[in-house]
């Protein structure tokens, strides 16, 4: 493997050659980079069809992370209202983010089954942290995001007594202090 | 933010490629010569450096002679909750004058022009695609003011989106020519703006060759035109070349 600095628009590699991969595109069969970092040639994955050798740059600054559709997110509720419940995005994947994203969790997106009998305030209380997955880029406003999966939902979650609670079952969480039973759409976190 | 001492300012010059005329006057037996002293086709010095606010995505600082410009960038973040949903990304560019910028008493101020033109140079450089429905806010502010300001402007920003790590085509140089009389000058100062017939400034992809931007304004003859265009291409190269060092420099510093 080779590396070396680049810049955007340094001429990596021929198209005839090479794939563009990341931090990479492709005019004219000439492969330019478009970010600044080192130039590292990957082989390809064994079963692909397309056995050029990938070229790409990985970033030594790469921008913030953006949600995108499809990507797991961890979000903080912020209000929940009779139709929907508004976050804040935490985190995109793996990565926080640096600026604030706000997305919306619709009432027929919080769970698979029995989409018209969910109640919001049944599922989450603001201030819970949830994890869902991007549907949609959503409107100008906000992203669209569902937690219609079992490992998607409320991951920790406050009673009122202020103590975090333990889920119990995909539909309750626990005070451990009152010994309350709270309603959450409980996300399956582990195995 | 000072220049660092004993760093050498890069300086360069383009040279007319394929011009079949020689020009009128020589550097030498011209009766006038630049304020600062320069040659007609020597740019001033360029100090770059990225890195300079902290609190962005990414930042540059450039000093090209008098002219000192400060470019942060941010993002790409969420967009205003007024603006319609685009599924590209969308640019915002501010180009503002401290008070203290120019020696005539003025208030800094908002540049509605030069934001206007920032955006056009930067807009086909950037992979918009790259960051669906968010916005990367660019916000220049030129500390002082001494000719040339848009270009100066114009290449820190490109640097500066460079340093935040938003996906470009290639980074973006800016260069600009003043007509006075019968010469041409490259890379004009305050002075020389002001008693100028004509100016000409272009914006182009070092790498690819590109144009992205061309403004041109005032009297102009065509060979004058044609000359000034390869003036500008030279030294739009060069100080793309300068700009890459720059990045390099930046990126094995924060790998050690």
């Amino acid at each position: 493997m080779t590396t070396e600095l680049v810049t955007p628009g340094d001429v990596i590699g021929k198209a005839t050659e090479f794939k563009a991969g990341k931090g990479a595109y492709v005019k004219d069969t000439i492969i330019y980079a478009s970010l600044t970092g080192t130039r590292r040639i990957v082989s390809p994955l064994p079963e692909s069809l397309d056995q050029r050798a990938i070229v790409e740059v990985t970033g030594h600054k790469a921008h913030g992370p953006i949600p995108g559709t499809g990507s797991v997110v961890i979000a903080r509720v912020t209000k929940v209202m009779a139709r929907m419940a508004a976050v804040d995005i935490l985190c995109v994947g793996s990565k926080a983010v640096r600026e604030n994203f706000a997305g919306v969790i619709r009432q027929q997106d919080v769970r698979a089954t029995e989409i018209d009998k969910v109640d919001m305030h049944q599922s989450f209380r603001a201030g819970d942290i949830v994890r869902a997955m991007v549907l949609s880029l959503g409107d100008a406003r906000a992203y669209y995001l569902s937690t219609a999966k079992n490992e998607l939902g409320v991951v920790s979650a406050e009673s009122a007594a202020g103590e975090t609670m333990v889920p119990i079952s995909w539909t309750e969480m626990q005070c451990p202090l009152s010994g309350q039973t709270e309603q959450r759409k409980v996300a399956k976190v582990g195995n | 933010m000072a220049a660092k001492p004993g760093a050498a300012t890069p300086t360069y010059s383009p040279k007319l490629v394929g011009s079949s005329r020689l020009p009128i006057f020589k550097d030498s037996d011209l009766d006038w010569s630049r304020p600062d002293g320069r040659g007609f086709h020597q740019c001033r010095p360029a100090l770059l450096q990225t890195g300079a606010v902290s609190s962005a995505s990414g930042s540059a600082y450039a000093e090209f002679g008098n002219t000192k410009v400060i470019v942060s960038v941010f993002g790409p973040r969420e967009s205003k909750k007024a603006m319609v949903f685009s599924d590209v990304g969308r640019l915002n560019c501010n180009v503002s004058y401290t008070t203290f910028a120019s020696p005539t008493i003025g208030q800094g101020t908002d540049h509605k022009e030069y934001s206007s033109m920032l955006h056009k140079a930067l807009e086909g450089v950037i992979m918009m695609e790259t960051f669906p429905k968010t916005t990367v806010d660019v916000f220049a502010l030129v500390l002082e003011s001494g000719g040339s300001d848009l270009s100066v402007v114009i290449s820190c920003a490109s640097l500066a989106l460079a340093d935040a790590g938003i996906m470009m085509y290639d980074l973006i140089t800016a260069v600009s020519v003043s007509c006075i009389g019968k010469s041409l000058m490259i890379d004009p100062v305050t002075e020389e703006e002001g008693c100028e017939d004509g100016s000409f400034m272009m914006t182009c992809m070092p790498s690819r060759y590109e144009i992205t931007q061309l403004t041109v304004t005032g009297e102009w003859t065509t060979p004058n035109i044609n000359e000034a265009m390869q003036l500008c291409l030279d030294a739009c190269s060069k100080l793309g070349e300068i700009m890459r060092d720059c990045l390099k420099q930046a990126a094995s510093a924060s790998e050690e």
